[in-house]
């Protein structure tokens, strides 16, 4: 997904994502790193490098085309297009939610209205300086109710759901509402008019520039920020935010990163339009307005900040002229824009982009090696401290409805290697595992892992601590390909912010990197394919790749060889095992095949209707009556 | 005494105006975003009943009739392909309340519509004289509720709705046709709001805009009382109607929106399944 999106990206920005690789703090620090980085032009690094390319060249077209509109046409059609203009920074960071991180942001308005009228207050006084700071306040106001606002909704979810869509719509209901009715400030009903131009500039000629300057700078930051590893996270999150917290990201924060990002080029927008027109009105804030901004961004194409930007202008356009003189206008554009939310996902850019491709001919690009040099990167936290894993259940007790799951479940777990839990079905095993991830909510009793108490953790601060879960059902980014799968686990709960804003850190690698290539040689194979795409038993093993190279400290595997081959369960088994003891990790298995919990296992935990029944060796529990009459003899 | 009165009125439009949203919600997992606009749909039919010649209760006969039939066609046209892909839902669903507004647009023009009350005059209630409108609109909406709340509880389509919402896999291997299930709940869940907006035109104002504001509000009643039983409807609508005609009256519309939505913020932020979870 994140190669294939096409963007530009400005020259500042493309600068240092070519010439980070060895600057960086992480790779500097680490003598290894910087050797391994010298093998630097893999197929990888090139391919990436050649989409800069095009990103590039994509802008530079962009900026001749809006840049030569006054001339070729003349000053008052540059003026009016300025306004779709800014209307397509608005839809551009519509693109960057909805288009890439998947939430839906219904109430853009609020954000360019808010824009708007601030600048009415802070632009028209003082020269460069004072009017540069007042923009940027501008910007940073909507950002900042913005982040606030998702953080709130998304903090206690796995998912985006229609939830935040219809609080940012009743938003900016209310937003329009305070505009019409807070007259001292607004103007209520009527406005504010004789905004004044800012920089003294000319409304109708050289504004435009101004204009056309926003334009380039929305564009060239939304087609870098897909491309960064910061990007990736965001496709991420939009096709399995589950797993992403499973890997320790505080996704609620990524998405809030997103939306502050768009609703601040919204303010930007806002406030250039309120140079632009001289008046600002509730309609600023409207949630007309807000349906027009996603109607625009959906039909140009949500995927990149050009098909966002085309859908604007060209639609804004074309409504401007026919509005008036085709009584049906408004109700075919609510057509077109329901037929493009069910066929046509990609909106015109899609099509245009599909069409090229006929017509070239030009297939995706060829796949290419997985880096297997690249920079190191830097340990995570709780492999620094190296403490061996203590984990703790006390007299825990989970309920669901009136079942209790989990029934005053004791189960400590203080040595390294591997554990295997066993039970009948219903005995509460995988609610042990979601219960200290924070997926059920504990109802009683304690947990405590490394000797702190965890009751009630997220799932991405459990991760954070160094609990690694695969799951039974392999759970990977299934557009995403398998390269940035991988690439995800790697950065995950090593990745600081900034590292996410680095290209560099796309090259991140590391010994268990390196050695889950060894052990799975297809991975190489398949790396620019999507994770969907492979079988269920290579994604199993990718799901167990990238549980690994998160390095944890304790593992959670539950059935980890489940609808594999005698053969792959083999190989598969024997990884594991090396993978955890040479790491000196502790793991609980959850394992139905009894043979392979006795070549597995150091030691056992049985559970039976949410207790532990019994833990031992494996010989113990085989000669332990309780087991066998739990099992009645029912071996698998 | 007036206020408490209010107060209960409110509560129980809102409750009928929630009950469809919530039903499209709960059994399809379908944010209808379309509802207050099926409400619009209704309301106009009272002012096509009454320019007509007719009695505007005779709209909610014409409602049922107009949204039973959009609802259907809707149903087979968009959100039948949709069930699994719940962004498209929401948004095809927002095309389509732009598109039901700018068609009623097309008829009836931009401006308000006047509703006549079928009758006027008051009754004496707790003491206090309140208009008989409201007053037959109340005792209508509690037989219906009790009504739906025992067919719900009682009869076999009762079960079998409830055995799709508990598992629609499961309900299908038993022999349950949750498609013409699924039809049938959302064409229900339109007509309520169009009776809704029937029986509400007299007393609110009808343009072709008004949609808006019932759907956030029966969402705000989702959000507060969580999806999936009827006391999480009744427990949201009292939260949301209460806290709205307090904090209106003490202050002023706006204030009682802000009220309103801070709290679905809360909620959203400490309590996100609401206050009655399904599970």
């Amino acid at each position: 997904m994140a190669e294939r999106t096409s963007g530009p990206s400005g020259q500042e920005q493309a600068g240092p994502a070519q010439a980070g690789a060895g600057s960086s703090p992480e790779s500097g620090r680490q003598g290894a790193g910087r050797q391994d980085g010298v093998l630097q032009p893999t197929a990888a690094r090139s391919r990436s490098r050649r989409g800069i390319g095009r990103d590039v060249a994509a802008w530079i077209v962009l900026a001749v085309a809006l840049l030569s509109v006054p001339g070729v046409m003349d000053e008052f059609f540059a003026y009016e297009l300025g306004l779709y203009l800014l209307f397509g920074i608005v839809a551009q960071g519509i693109a960057l939610a909805w288009g890439r991180a998947g939430f839906l942001p219904l109430g853009q308005a609020l954000f360019f209205g808010l824009g708007a009228y601030l600048a009415c207050y802070v632009l028209p006084s003082g020269g460069i300086l004072a009017t540069t700071a007042g923009l940027l306040l501008c910007v940073l106001a909507p950002a900042l109710l913005a982040y606030g606002v998702a953080r709130l909704v998304f903090a206690r979810r796995h998912e985006s759901g229609p939830y935040f869509a219809l609080i940012t719509l009743a938003l900016v209901m209310f937003g329009f509402q305070l505009a019409n009715q807070w007259s001292s400030v607004t103007g209520g009903f009527n406005g504010i008019s004789g905004v004044p131009v800012p920089f003294d500039l000319d409304r109708y000629s050289n504004y435009y520039y101004l204009v056309v300057a926003a334009t380039l700078a929305s564009t060239a930051l939304v087609a870098w920020l897909l491309r960064t590893p910061l990007g990736t996270l965001w496709a991420a999150i939009a096709q399995n935010e589950n797993r992403l917290q499973f890997f320790g990201f505080a996704t609620d924060r990524l998405k809030a990163w997103a939306f502050a990002v768009s609703a601040g080029l919204g303010g930007l927008a806002g406030a250039l339009f309120a140079g632009h027109q001289g008046i600002v009105t509730p309609q600023a804030s409207s949630v007309v307005l807000s349906a027009e901004f996603v109607i625009w961004a959906a039909v140009g194409g949500r995927r990149s900040p050009y098909g966002a930007l085309l859908g604007a202008v060209v639609i804004g356009i074309l409504s401007t002229y026919l509005r008036d003189h085709f009584a049906y206008w408004e109700i075919v554009i609510a057509v077109v824009f329901i037929v493009v939310v069910m066929r046509f996902p990609d909106g015109i850019l899609g099509l245009l982009q599909g069409l090229g491709r006929v017509v070239t001919r030009r297939r995706p690009s060829a796949p290419a090696k997985t880096p297997e040099a690249g920079v190191t990167a830097p340990d995570p936290a709780y492999r620094r401290e190296a403490a061996p894993a203590t984990l703790r259940y006390d007299d825990v007790v989970v309920r669901q409805g009136s079942v209790r799951i989990l029934n005053g479940l004791h189960l400590v777990l203080d040595r390294p290697g591997l554990h295997c839990v066993i039970g009948p079905n219903g005995a509460g095993k995988t609610s042990s595992f979601n219960v200290l991830t924070g997926r059920l909510p504990l109802i009683g009793g304690h947990l405590a892992f490394q000797g702190r108490r965890v009751d009630g953790y997220r799932a991405d601060a459990m991760a954070r601590l160094g609990v690694g879960r695969k799951f039974q059902i392999p759970s990977v980014f299934a557009e995403l390909t398998v390269a940035d799968n991988l690439r995800i686990a790697q950065w995950a709960n090593r990745a600081r912010r900034r590292d996410l804003l680095r290209m560099a850190t796309r090259d991140w690698t590391s010994e268990t990197m390196a050695r889950m290539h060894r052990e799975f040689p297809f991975l190489a194979e398949v790396a620019h394919r999507p994770a969907g795409a492979i079988s269920q038993g290579q994604r199993q093993m990718l799901e167990f790749a990238m549980t690994a190279i998160t390095e944890p400290v304790l593992y959670l595997l539950d059935e980890p060889c489940a609808g594999l081959s005698v053969d792959e369960t083999r190989h598969l088994s024997a990884v594991i095992q090396a993978t955890v003891r040479e790491a000196g990790a502790a793991a609980l298995v959850v394992e139905h095949d009894m043979s392979a919990v006795e070549s597995l296992a150091d030691s056992v935990y049985v559970l039976h209707q949410g207790r532990l029944l019994a833990q031992g060796s494996f010989e113990d529990i085989r000669g332990n009556p309780e087991v066998r009459a739990v099992y009645a003899g029912g071996q698998k | 005494m007036v206020e408490l009165l209010n107060l209960v009125y409110h509560c129980l439009v809102l409750a009928l105006v929630v009950l469809g949203l919530a039903v499209v919600f709960g059994m399809l997992g379908v944010m209808n975003m379309a509802h207050g606009e099926f409400l619009m749909l209704g309301a106009f039919s009272a002012v096509t009943a009454q320019s007509a010649g007719l009695s505007p209760l005779w709209g909610v006969a014409i409602a049922i009739a107009v949204c039973g039939v959009v609802g259907w066609v809707v149903e087979r046209l968009m959100i039948r392909h949709l069930y699994h892909r719940p962004f498209d839902t929401l948004l095809a669903t927002w095309g389509l309340s732009i598109l039901m507004r700018e068609v009623i647009e097309l008829f009836y023009g931009r401006g308000y519509q006047n509703v006549d009350m079928p009758f006027t005059g008051s009754v004496a209630l707790l003491g206090v004289a309140y208009p008989s409108y409201r007053v037959l609109l109340m005792a209508v909406l509690v037989v219906l509720f009790a009504a739906l709340a025992l067919w719900y509880v009682r009869s076999p389509s009762g079960a079998r709705i409830r055995a799709m919402v508990g598992n629609p896999t499961l309900a299908q291997a038993v022999g349950i046709s949750t498609t013409r299930l699924a039809t049938g709940a959302f064409v229900f869940g339109v007509c309520t709001a169009g009776v809704a907006g029937a029986l509400l035109a007299p007393l609110v104002r009808v343009e072709p805009a008004m949609g808006l504001d019932y759907l956030l509000n029966s969402f705000f009643v989702l959000v507060v009382g969580g999806l999936g039983s009827l006391a999480g409807l009744a427990a949201g609508t009292g939260m949301i109607g209460g806290t709205q005609v307090v904090i209106s009256n003490l202050f002023d519309q706006t204030s009682g929106y802000l009220a309103v939505l801070a709290v679905s913020l809360l909620f959203l932020w400490l309590k996100p399944n609401g206050l009655i979870a399904r599970r």
